[in-house]
């Protein structure tokens, strides 16, 4: 106990749960990591364009460069089969990869913890009944959701919103794009089930315990027991769930891009862009190794991201 | 606290990993070959055929993995040759034809049997056929039979009207008839054919009201009229003896001798079928008629034939059996390949990315033209595709001689019909071809570039037609082009992206236009394609049910027809009709190849490529020939043991010579080349 | 807990009941039919087709006529593969299935849980990061890519292991090992963070303060309620696994049931899909049963009523 007391000194939680992360230099590394990551992959592709005009699209018209290089100077991560700047590609393939796993992930969390929780707390009829809905949801194979929704959904039915999205983010003219969001959307409707699961787990253990008998003792009313005093207590768990649902969504976007229900081409993924290069891999090795390693390094770092967060939040960290 | 434990853990896999690396270090046995090359020391090949079969009843699917695993089970009238895919004897030893080519007489040999013993008879075909015909039978093939009298009739339900016991004959509601001249015996049944043609009435109700609505006289003639449904009995199949089967059909098709060949016509067993009804296919129940017979079927892992020592032909089959792989995946059949785990492979199954190192492989690499194209579809039916002028700038803007190098293995392709495919089609094409040139008065140099890659041209139409191109700097901009309205849409499939994203710049470098790719599941793909939903183009891959050009020029044929451009034009099908009851086969494929001029002038679809067989066999496997279709005679399959007679260079495998493998085709082909007695 | 337990698996019947109308649904949604294929039927046909499978028929007759099957237990036969019922694809294809799955995923186990609490226990220490760094490849590296580079190292660099299809033992372990590397790293991160939960706890404070060893702590008190996320994790898991993974499948040439039931909703083959969902919505339920089930014994906070 003493020893937790000096780590608890003043302020909020979360300042300190910010120093406690400061002090984990692989979480801090990571950090970095992904920072460099989100800035490259947000303003690159502009800079690129700038410096060489090479975009992800951009096919040489000298019939000679139509194939696939080695890095050069010019590449510096070489092209692919159609002569495109495979650098441009990585860096656009980033900017959807990363916002399909954010984007998914954030409405699994909303979801799955506030469902979770709510199920947990009840228990009784009510967690019986919100559970089995779970079951049932997950039980009904997603790849038939995803061809149900972006058919329903997509080409001249696309809902306003998701094409105003896609006009405000990649311009006039994407109808490639709004494919993308209504991915986004399938994936978080099919990823918070996990979630829900996982939190309604932890607050079941939890909510029979000690500072929530106290906490009902003092009037605290239901909703605040539930968001003010179980969630916290059961973020850890959550947090690491959570980076764990990031990669999971971007490797299931990378598996329906293979079924022609993921991003649309010329559009790339890194799960997509890793699949072709995984074909190409005995003569053209660098189209798998760019896309391949950018992949790995930014799942590697947000697995090392949510332990260090899970790690810093949890208020009584010490060493065993 | 138990460290030590786990340290050793990691101690041991940090060992196993370097020692792999140093093995994985070790240089990769490289050599003449690709992989491991040694035949399998039990004569059974091991073949890749794709999809798993849908169903071992050959009269069901039109999938091409079913087609080459039907080959090895079943046999019919006539098989393919191994080479060039036209028909050789098979069960019929020898046939004959009416002059006006509607009317076949097949000789069948005494000798052939069922693999359990039963004697094959011209009855057997009798039965296949009514039961492929019948309505009850859901087989996705039938349809090229309809060329057979009435077997279009009685698949669709169709009805004769009988009045005051008397058929209803055609030629009195305005139908042409034509007498055609009997081949063989005069029979009761021959005179039912040879007779002026029934009246054929809609099997559908509400088409049938439609019908009679559009013709009074008609209406009224059928009024208390007895309807009597077309019967099995009644389609132009005819058993004239044990050995003698004659097969009618409703017009001349020259090409038609050649489908005998397709898995529809060949035999279904009575003996099975009828006992067992849709359990005939399970290995304890099924019967076969080819080289092979059924030994194991595991479905998703292998199907196992073995050679069927009743087969009539049985001492000219090579091999003892064959294993067929359903395998899709295209890097792990290359990976079985490689580790020598099976001996050769179906069509388009070397990835592209691997063309590059597996073309210097020459004595395994098969690249040949195949009896397959690929299209971009244009939708006729919306603007701005409705204007020929359009059609005609996305065509030539497309450098398809840059397409085919980039796609390494094709070839451009700039009519319907595949380059390459039908030698004498592409003479009289040539000969035409010369004869518009000389029409247009245009040099040879020019007419060669003529109609192919013309982007100047293309501007020019497009600005014509209203959305003006043009030039910034060295780009090309058209802004007027509704790309909100134009997409190119194809199923889900690595070549097919590939293509598209080339033709996507293609077009953006030269029109000034970015056409938005849209990609689907095959099956979400399909309605919207052949429902005409799709905006601008469709990619439409079609490969030839026959070996003729019209297997390919039909598709723009008629109203309903496959080609998916809502194309219809009366002119081209009477070009067609007309090329089809021409009787001398120079002078039809002439005919044909006007057509074919007449029809890429129109412009209904972007050829884009011929495409090739693409895959490898090992050295060792003779007997085996990229044909255009990849249809595998397998009794001429061996392996040759000797590693010095195996294939030195397969680029020239139709002229290298085999004696064992001419010796056998010679043998099969003399009872049709004997005189008839 | 016996009427607990009762009372659930009643529930399942009417549940998968539930899932196979929800799934019937979405079938009928999907654009495109068992039948269209690449080349027109002709319509004779396809109003034949249409006749024999009822398609003709107002939406709740055929819904009433799938669900009476569906009640007895009989799913029909394939619309694909003509002549095979899917009860019989099922258990035909199941065993493949099963033996990659359960293998790869004690595979797991045992990596997961030892890298997770030897991490937990080093926390924030080079101990704690390398076999979280290893644990954690799975995670990081999509299977269509580990499983290829499994392949070219172990069947064409060191000529080990046969490259693809099923036979023999020898032929299991690169499957297996490529389905193990991702649960591997979901187990041992679930497991360190459950642990830490609950090294940190007052019982476990209490046995501290009793004097028992570490070693005693950690497998008598501590392990039970750390791993209590894994169990969770468990139920889907291990149905999942079961019902067969499709790249691995794929790649490795295997018959199991995932590519299967991927091949069915591509083709649109509503009996297949429906009875393979309904048998894994049972799996699935029946597992997270037995999950439930076990925390109540594994965590003796949780009461069921």
């Amino acid at each position: 106990m003493t020893e937790s007391l000096e780590t608890i000194s003043s302020g909020s939680p979360w300042r300190d749960a910010w120093k406690r992360l400061r002090r984990n230099n692989l979480a801090v590394v990571s950090l970095c990591f992904l920072a460099i990551m989100i800035v490259a992959v947000l303003i690159g592709p502009s800079i690129l364009y700038w410096a060489t005009g090479f975009t992800y699209d951009y096919t040489p018209a000298d019939r000679e460069l139509v194939r696939s290089m080695p890095p050069s100077l010019l590449h510096l991560m070489g092209t692919d089969d159609q002569g495109r700047d495979m650098l441009a590609r990585v860096l656009q393939g980033g900017r959807i990869s990363l916002m399909v796993g954010v984007i998914s992930t954030i409405v699994s969390l909303i979801v799955g913890v506030s469902y979770g929780a709510i199920a947990g707390y009840f228990g009784g009829r009510i967690d019986n009944v919100m559970m089995r809905i779970v079951d049932v949801i997950y039980a009904i194979p997603y790849i038939l959701i995803v061809i149900v929704l972006l058919s329903v959904f997509g080409g001249p039915s696309t809902p306003a919103w998701i094409k105003w999205l896609s006009t405000t983010i990649g311009g006039a003219g994407n109808q490639g794009l709004s494919q993308l969001f209504l991915l986004f959307f399938a994936l978080g409707l099919v990823s918070w089930l996990t979630m829900a699961r996982v939190v309604r787990g932890q607050i079941l253990s939890l909510k029979n315990q000690e500072f929530v008998m106290a906490a009902r003792a003092t009037g605290v009313g239901t909703f605040g027991i539930i968001f003010r005093h179980l969630i916290p207590n059961a973020l850890g768990p959550v947090i690491v769930y959570a980076t764990l649902t990031v990669p999971s969504v971007m490797l299931t976007e990378a598996f329906l891009s293979f079924l022609g229900l993921g991003v649309q081409a010329p559009y790339a993924s890194w799960g997509s862009l890793a699949d072709i290069g995984i074909k190409n891999l005995a003569i053209f090795p660098w189209q798998l190794v760019f896309p391949g390693v950018t992949m790995a390094l930014t799942l590697f770092s947000l697995n090392f991201l949510g332990d260090g967060i899970r790690d810093a939040l949890d208020p009584q960290t010490r060493k065993f | 606290m138990a460290r030590q434990g786990y340290s050793r853990v990691f101690k041991g896999i940090a060992a196993l990993v370097l020692t792999a690396f140093v093995f994985g270090c070790s240089p990769p046995s490289g050599g003449r070959y690709f992989g491991k090359t040694e035949p399998p020391k039990d004569n059974v090949l091991r073949y890749i055929t794709g999809a798993e079969p849908e169903t071992l009843d050959p009269q069901i699917p039109d999938g091409q993995p079913e087609a080459r695993i039907f080959m090895a089970m079943y046999e019919g009238l006539v098989e393919y040759d191994p080479k060039d895919q036209q028909p050789i004897p098979a069960i019929a030893k020898s046939w004959e034809s009416n002059p006006t080519l509607d009317e076949f007489l097949f000789h069948l040999r005494d000798n052939a049997k069922w693999s359990d013993g039963k004697a094959i008879t011209a009855r057997d075909f009798v039965y296949s056929l009514r039961r492929g015909f019948h309505p009850d039978v859901i087989s996705r093939t039938a349809q090229l039979g309809f060329f057979i009298k009435h077997s279009e009739d009685l698949k669709s339900r169709n009805l004769f009207v009988k009045k005051n016991g008397e058929f209803l004959l055609a030629k009195d509601f305005g139908a042409p008839d034509k007498e055609t001249a009997r081949i063989g015996p005069e029979t009761e049944f021959s005179k039912f054919l040879h007779s002026p043609a029934r009246l054929v009435l809609n099997g559908d109700e509400k088409k049938r009201a439609q019908q009679l609505a559009k013709d009074p006289k008609l209406a009224e003639a059928v009024q208390g009229a007895e309807l009597v449904p077309v019967a099995p009995e009644d389609i132009g199949v005819e058993a004239i003896d044990d050995y003698t089967l004659r097969i009618t059909l409703r017009q001349s098709a020259p090409f038609f001798l050649g489908l005998f060949a397709h898995q529809f016509f060949r035999l279904v067993p009575e003996q099975s079928v009828e006992k067992h009804g849709k359990n005939w296919t399970r290995p304890q129940n099924i019967v076969t008629n080819g080289p092979f017979r059924v030994k194991e079927y595991r479905p998703y892992d292998v199907l196992t034939l073995e050679k069927d020592p009743n087969y009539w032909d049985a001492a000219n089959v090579h091999l003892d059996g064959i294993e067929f792989f359903p395998i899709e995946e295209q890097s792990t059949i290359m990976n079985l390949y490689k580790a020598g785990s099976i001996d050769a492979m179906q069509n388009h199954a070397i990835p592209s990315s691997w063309i590059g190192e597996i073309r210097n492989y020459k004595e395994e690499y098969l690249n040949f033209p195949e009896m397959a194209v690929a299209y971009y579809a244009m939708n006729m039916t919306k603007p701005p595709f409705d204007d020929i002028k359009i059609r005609r700038a996305f065509t030539l803007g497309l450098d398809r001689e840059a397409l085919s190098s980039f796609r390494k293995v094709t070839q451009p392709l700039y009519f319907m019909s595949p380059t390459g495919a039908f030698r004498e089609f592409d003479q009289a094409l040539a000969k035409v071809s010369e004869e518009k040139r000389i029409e247009k008065g245009i040099s040879p140099e020019e007419w060669a570039k003529y109609g192919k890659f013309d982007p100047e041209q293309a501007r020019r139409l497009l600005t014509e037609a209203g959305f003006p191109v043009q030039k910034n700097g060295d780009n090309y901009a058209c802004p007027s082009f509704p790309t909100d309205k134009v997409a190119i849409t194809y199923n889900t499939n690595e070549s097919n992206r590939s293509i598209a994203e080339f033709v996507q710049s293609q077009w953006k470098q030269h029109l000034g236009i970015t056409v938005p790719l849209k990609t689907m599941e095959f099956k979400t793909f399909l309605p919207y394609f052949k429902n005409l939903e799709y905006d601008g183009f469709a990619q439409l891959l079609w490969s030839g049910d026959y070996v003729d050009p019209f297997s390919f020029l039909s598709l723009e044929y008629g109203k309903a027809n496959e080609g998916g451009s809502g194309f219809y034009d009366q002119k081209f099908d009477k070009m067609l009709d007309d090329a089809n009851s021409e009787l001398d086969p120079q002078k039809r494929n002439e005919l044909l190849a006007r057509a074919e001029f007449y029809l890429m002038e129109q412009a209904p679809v972007v050829p884009l490529t011929v495409n090739a067989t693409n895959w490898i066999k090992k050295p060792y496997v003779k007997g085996m020939y990229p044909n255009p279709g990849t249809l595998l005679p397998w009794k001429f399959v061996y392996f040759e043991r000797d590693p010095a007679k195996w294939d030195t260079d397969v680029s020239n495998i139709f002229a290298t010579r085999d004696p064992k493998f001419e010796k056998q085709l010679e043998d099969l082909k003399s009872t049709q080349n004997a005189p008839v007695k | 807990m016996l009427s607990f337990i009762l009372r659930r698996l009643l529930i399942i019947i009417p549940m998968a009941l539930v899932v196979v109308t929800l799934t019937w649904g979405l079938i009928r949604l999907a654009p495109g039919n068992f039948y269209t294929g690449e080349k027109k039927l002709p319509p004779a046909v396809e109003s034949t087709i249409r006749k024999k499978y009822g398609l003709d028929e107002p939406w709740y007759k055929q819904y009433g006529m799938m669900m009476s099957n569906v009640v007895r237990g009989d799913f029909g036969d394939s619309l694909k593969y003509q002549g095979q019922t899917v009860n019989e694809i099922i258990w035909r294809h199941l065993p493949y299935s099963a033996t990659i799955g359960i293998l790869a995923y004690l595979l797991a186990l045992g990596i997961g849980l030892l890298a997770g609490t030897y991490a937990a226990m080093k926390q924030n220490t080079v101990l704690d990061f390398g076999p979280m760094s290893f644990a954690m490849l799975g995670l990081s590296v999509p299977n269509f890519v580990l499983a290829p580079v499994l392949v070219i190292f172990f069947a064409f660099t060191v000529y080990l292991l046969p490259p693809a299809r099923w036979g023999g033992p020898l032929s299991l372990i690169l499957p297996v090992v490529t389905l193990a590397a991702i649960y591997a790293a979901y187990i041992a991160r679930l497991t360190r963070a459950g642990m830490l939960e609950v090294l940190r706890s007052d019982y476990i404070r209490t046995a501290r303060a009793k004097g028992l060893s570490d070693r005693t702590i950690l497998f008598r008190h501590a392990f039970r309620g750390g791993i209590l996320p894994v169990i969770s994790f468990t139920g889907p898991a291990l149905a999942a696994l079961l019902a067969g993974t499709v790249v691995v499948e794929k790649v490795y040439a295997l018959p199991g049931l995932g590519d299967i039931f991927i091949k069915a909703v591509l083709n649109r083959d509503e009996p297949l899909i429906l009875g393979i969902v309904a048998f894994l919505s049972i799996l699935v339920m029946v597992f997270n049963l037995i999950v439930d089930i076990s925390y109540g014994y594994l965590d003796p906070r949780i009461r069921y009523e």
